[in-house]
């Protein structure tokens, strides 16, 4: 059980930074916009995004900006997604 | 031409076998450190088993090691090293939790299973020996039956998303099952070019997962 909510967790993460990232393109962070692309519900996003910054992820709760550590973190993720694309396997 | 010819060039091309393997590892763990999911587990395992089973020939090709006897241990490493990725590919689209599961336990019982083969072969020998080029056969049809499972699994994903990056990698185990199937006629015809032929179409499909996992992990990093 706790593999599972292990990797649930972490395709998360994955989604909310990737779309925190194309948001930062915008004048301000869209919460409800960003809660629409990675399908979670609005209170779950807030506490997934309360964690985010204690991972030091994220700047801050307000600005929502990716950290190095965030982007190093995204960059890894997708990284590791296209290779398991590339070998056949699929994460869902 | 038999199994004790050509020592020497036997040993080297097995030893950068298992150097090859033995670095793709390195990629092949990262899918299960992201997921921690037991099937991807197979990943890893496979090419370390495979790997192994290359350095096991190298020692056995050794002059000093040569002993048919010993020809058991890289052949069981590497049929096992096949059900590995087999598994792998059979489990890791499936995604209910009992499933999983069922993956998970696959894995341990292949490894339980590797064991137990080695302990039967080794330290209290059960198998006839002199069977060795009959069992060998067998192994080999079976090594060619998992690679090409495996490559239709990564063709049926390639089909279902288009994509020019992932065709390469049913022809790395494409490659791998020609190289293994090669052998087969090597063992029943004993000629020069299909052990030649065996060997090259290996190199070439290990080249492939190094050069396709390279490409995803360091390219696009000087790209920027």
């Amino acid at each position: 059980m706790k593999t599972i909510s292990r990797r649930d967790k972490l395709k998360i993460y994955g989604d909310l930074l990737s779309a925190l990232r194309s948001e930062a393109s915008e004048e301000r962070v869209v919460l409800t916009r960003v809660q629409v692309r990675i399908n979670v519900p609005f209170d779950r996003l807030k506490s997934y995004i309360t964690e985010l910054k204690e991972l030091d992820f994220i700047e801050d709760e307000t600005s929502l900006k990716l950290t190095e550590k965030g982007n190093q973190y995204l960059r890894e993720y997708k990284k590791i997604l296209d290779f398991m694309k590339r070998m056949g396997l699929i994460y869902q | 031409m038999s199994a004790s010819m050509y020592p020497a060039e036997r040993m080297i091309v097995e030893v950068v076998a298992a150097i090859l393997c033995f670095v793709i590892v390195r990629f092949m763990v990262k899918p299960y450190k992201l997921t921690r999911e037991g099937s991807y587990l197979g990943l890893p395992l496979g090419f370390t088993f495979l790997g192994m089973s290359y350095a096991l020939a190298a020692l056995v090709y050794s002059p000093l090691g040569f002993n048919p006897e010993l020809m058991w241990l890289p052949q069981l490493t590497r049929t096992f090293a096949f059900v590995f990725l087999a598994t792998t590919y059979l489990f890791s689209n499936r995604k209910s939790k009992s499933s999983k599961l069922l993956g998970e336990t696959t894995i341990s019982l292949l490894i339980i299973a590797l064991a137990i083969s080695f302990l039967l072969a080794f330290i209290a020998p059960q198998f006839a020996f002199a069977d060795y080029s009959k069992a060998n056969a067998y192994l080999r049809f079976f090594n060619v039956f998992c690679l090409a499972y495996i490559a239709i699994c990564t063709l049926r994903s390639h089909i279902k998303n288009p994509d020019p990056t992932t065709i390469w990698i049913p022809f790395g185990f494409i490659f791998l099952a020609i190289g293994q199937y090669s052998l087969l006629f090597w063992y029943i015809d004993a000629s020069l070019s299909a052990f030649v032929g065996s060997q090259v179409v290996s190199f070439v499909g290990l080249a492939i997962f190094l050069f396709v996992a390279y490409r995803t992990f360091y390219s696009s990093d000087k790209k920027k």
